[in-house]
């Protein structure tokens, strides 16, 4: 896979480049620096850190239209999904790529079950991610098993060096980025600068994730649950930030004289989320809510997929109203004995 | 420790060892800098944890319509102790049942704000010196006033203490009146302008209810926007829906909103959500003689009248 | 091309909530007195104006009502006592937020209309009606498709 160069005061031109047969996307500058927006010709430096809505909104859009329908002529007739347009989003963060890998097992993966709403767009977005040289606040996905330079779930990796950017290909989609007339080859200094730039950011905090899996196999009715719930507000903002958080409701709705069937984003953390017909709730209060997000991330799936679903991105330590903090609670996880 | 947080953790202690209340809602060390988080202390070894500063953010008395029948204790900022008076006057708690431990509060720091002084750089320490705040990263150093970082709701807020106390730590002085200039600032726009404005804010909400769980004034078991059978709104983020949303919370806030601003602190994407709060704050003063959270014995606003209420947008 | 989009034949749609015991008599009185007013009211009978609650006023201009009225009984006439006395203060708060959002004035009414009154009833429907006409069809507040 091929590695080009682009000089720092011409990545606006690049991204130029790349907008002439896609839209691009990049992180939204503050103070309305929620999340990725459309390239508006300007660049603007990464700040450290990551965006506060991942880049999961790009794959798995807070609402999604499924199919719609109506009534025409004494006969129902459907209508597909339109078509997603080709996105190329730019500066991604290797945490956030590292979660869509996680997100395409549960959406994508298996082709005779798959959501062909997150297909759609997962094939037609391109992963531009830029790793980082600079910790941000919150950030621990080295504890968590993640690199902040990791190539996972790239397609073009960018490593920012002192005045220019190594673009290194991942994927074919990413190598057919580097065709962009303003990049120049790579050369051996170029790789070189690259690994040493790389170096500091690595030096995050250390969290016990060794056998915290199995674990919290024998940990479903411990005590820890009962005293970490109570502050919880059951806002939800965890998981909607949350990059690899994925659970979804699908409804109904009437839009003029049409239906739509819709997926939307939703949450374990909902009161109502688990509320059964008959009316029971087997989730009723934020002990059982709580549990249930910790178990997920850390032990439910990798259960069935074999890595713990935290990408370490900082996003529920930074933004949860009441600072709950999954790193302190894998410490006391980790702490417990047997 | 702070005179304050001594003569805190002292009547704290005494109160759980007395056996007087069941639990004591307060703030702790947070795990970030610069950042505390509420605790609920129930054994009297907890209250060693408590703290008193500018960054107790949080209105703790959401808690109190969950704990409905335990005997609670409350480390109350101006705001919340007029929450604890609105929640007496709405039947949520009992007199009897609360035990307001007032702090002095001039305001708290707004996380936003912070990070936008900073230049959005990661903090990794933070010290409260004063009345300034000095933060810093792995390479630099910045002391903040803390006057340019309080939060909105806090720079309007003229009740600067709880309207009663059980457990009185001192109060701040509250200066001038609140004239609502930023309601008569957006005002001014043309409507189209407002509509704009208010479409604006509208688009960076994503559902998920940060506000209305952050909220002690929310406590309905369902929530209008959780009903099924019929569905009233929408689950998506849809302009249409999250415009009626906010429209509608903050008209089931008419005249029980006390501007703690819990809402803006907790919404992730950054919506002005008091924007719609200060109107019909505003309004509930200048139509209807009512401030929220003053007097725990009055009677909610929206379930009173007078012969005399205004008329004039009748037809 | 829609009625909507047809400016020339375009008619407003107007929700009136109206209050069982006064105005939806009213509106009966000027029916039953033959007076001609505009067609374009859709009437929803309620027990009282104190019954109308925030969120219909709201809903029906999300579903693409172009007006809406809400009409109750005189204050003191109230067949429940109190309920309009209520609805006052609740509607002057609806209106007072919808204004401040930027919700053309015009779109929604509120009115006092006693069960005696058959040609205030008429001469207030031809009011909202022409009101709203004048502002067009509504767009601010209408849900509209999913855009996928």
């Amino acid at each position: 896979m091929g590695a080009k160069v682009c000089d720092l005061n011409r990545v606006a031109e690049l991204l130029g480049q790349w907008a002439d047969s896609r839209t691009v996307v990049v992180p939204g500058a503050p103070p309305e620096n929620s999340g990725f927006v459309p390239f508006d010709g300007k660049w603007n430096a990464l700040l450290p850190g990551t965006t506060v809505r991942s880049v999961k909104d790009l794959l798995f859009a807070q609402s999604d239209m499924l199919f719609g329908y109506e009534l025409e002529d004494g006969a129902v007739k459907f209508t597909e999904a339109a078509v997603p347009e080709e996105v190329v989003a730019v500066g991604v963060r290797p945490c956030d790529a590292r979660a869509i890998t996680m997100l395409d097992p549960v959406f994508c993966e298996d082709p005779d079950l798959y959501d062909p709403a997150y297909q759609a767009r997962r094939d037609r977005t391109t992963l531009v991610v830029i790793g980082c040289n600079v910790v941000g606040s919150g950030c621990f996905c080295t504890g968590i098993g993640g690199d902040p330079h990791g190539k996972q779930g790239a397609d073009l990796f960018i490593t920012e060096l002192e005045d220019r950017l190594l673009l290194e290909a991942v994927t074919d989609k990413g190598e057919a980025l580097l065709s962009a007339a303003v990049l120049t080859d790579a050369s051996a200094e170029d790789m070189e600068q690259s690994k040493v730039v790389t170096g500091t950011a690595r030096e995050m905090i250390e969290l016990p994730i060794e056998g915290l899996k199995e674990k919290l196999d024998n940990m479903f009715d411990h005590d820890i649950w009962s005293q970490l719930h109570e502050t919880c507000l059951g806002c939800g903002v965890c998981t909607y930030l949350c990059p690899t958080c994925h659970c979804f409701d699908v409804t109904d709705e009437r839009r003029g004289e049409a239906y739509q069937r819709l997926r939307t984003w939703d949450s374990c953390q909902f009161t109502l989320f688990t509320l059964h017909g008959s009316g029971h709730n087997p989730r009723p209060t934020t002990q059982e809510r709580l549990r249930q997000r910790f178990m997920h991330k850390l032990n439910y799936y990798p259960d069935k997929h074999g890595v713990s679903a935290c990408v370490g991105c900082g996003r529920c330590v930074n933004n949860c109203p009441v600072n709950i903090d999954i790193r302190e609670i894998i410490r006391q996880i980790g702490g417990v004995t047997a | 420790m702070t005179s304050v947080e001594r003569q805190l953790r002292a009547e704290c202690r005494r109160l759980l060892e007395d056996k007087e209340v069941d639990v004591i809602l307060g703030y702790g060390r947070g795990t970030l800098p610069l950042r505390t988080a509420p605790v609920f202390a129930r054994q009297a070894a907890d209250v060693d944890n408590l703290v008193w500063d500018v960054t107790c953010e949080n209105s703790l008395a959401v808690y109190v319509p969950r704990l409905a029948g335990q005997r609670i204790a409350i480390v109350a900022k101006g705001c919340d102790g007029r929450w604890i008076a609105e929640q007496i006057s709405e039947n949520q708690v009992s007199r009897d049942n609360v035990t307001v431990i007032a702090v002095p509060c001039a305001g708290v720091i707004s996380r936003r704000k912070l990070a936008e002084a900073t230049g959005y750089k990661p903090i990794m320490s933070g010290v409260i010196q004063g009345d300034t705040v000095a933060v810093a990263g792995t390479d630099w150093e910045q002391v903040l006033p803390i006057s340019d970082l309080l939060e909105e709701a806090c720079k309007s807020c003229i009740y600067k203490g709880a309207p009663f106390a059980d457990i009185d730590l001192g109060r701040v002085d509250s200066t001038g009146s609140d004239g609502f200039p930023d309601v008569a600032l957006f005002s001014q726009l043309n409507g189209e302008e407002r509509w704009q404005a208010f479409s604006a804010e509208v688009d960076k909400c994503v559902r998920c209810y940060a506000c209305r769980q952050a909220c002690p004034g929310c406590f309905c078991k369902v929530c209008f926007v959780d009903k099924s059978n019929p569905t009233i709104i929408g689950v998506t983020d849809d302009k249409s829906d999250a415009m009626v949303f906010h429209l509608v919370r903050a008209l089931h806030l008419a005249g029980r909103c006390v501007d703690c601003g819990a809402c803006e602190k907790a919404c992730p994407t950054g919506v002005n959500l008091r924007m719609l709060n200060r109107k019909l704050q505003k309004d509930a003063r200048e139509l209807f003689g009512h401030t929220a959270g003053l007097d725990p014995d009055e009677k909610p606003m929206i379930s009173s009248y007078r012969p005399d209420d205004p008329e004039d947008f009748i037809m | 091309m829609s009625a909507v989009e047809n400016k020339e034949s375009w008619e407003p749609k107007i929700v009136a909530f109206l209050c069982h015991w006064c105005s939806y008599a009213g509106a009966d009185l000027a029916g039953i007195s033959r007076l001609k007013y505009a067609h374009n009211v859709r009437v929803v009978r309620v027990p009282c104006s104190g019954a109308v609650n925030p969120l219909y006023i709201i809903k029906a201009l999300q579903g693409g009502a172009d007006g809406v009225l809400v009409s109750g009984c005189h204050p003191g006439d109230c067949h429940y006592l109190t309920g309009n006395l209520l609805a006052r203060r609740r509607f002057a708060l609806v209106d007072s937020l919808l204004k401040h959002i930027g919700l053309e004035p015009g779109r929604v009414h509120f009115t006092w209309v006693a069960a005696s009154e058959g040609q205030q009833f008429a001469a207030v429907i031809q009011t909202v009606t022409d009101r709203v006409k004048a502002l067009g069809p509504a767009h601010k507040l209408v849900k509209e498709r999913q855009r996928s």
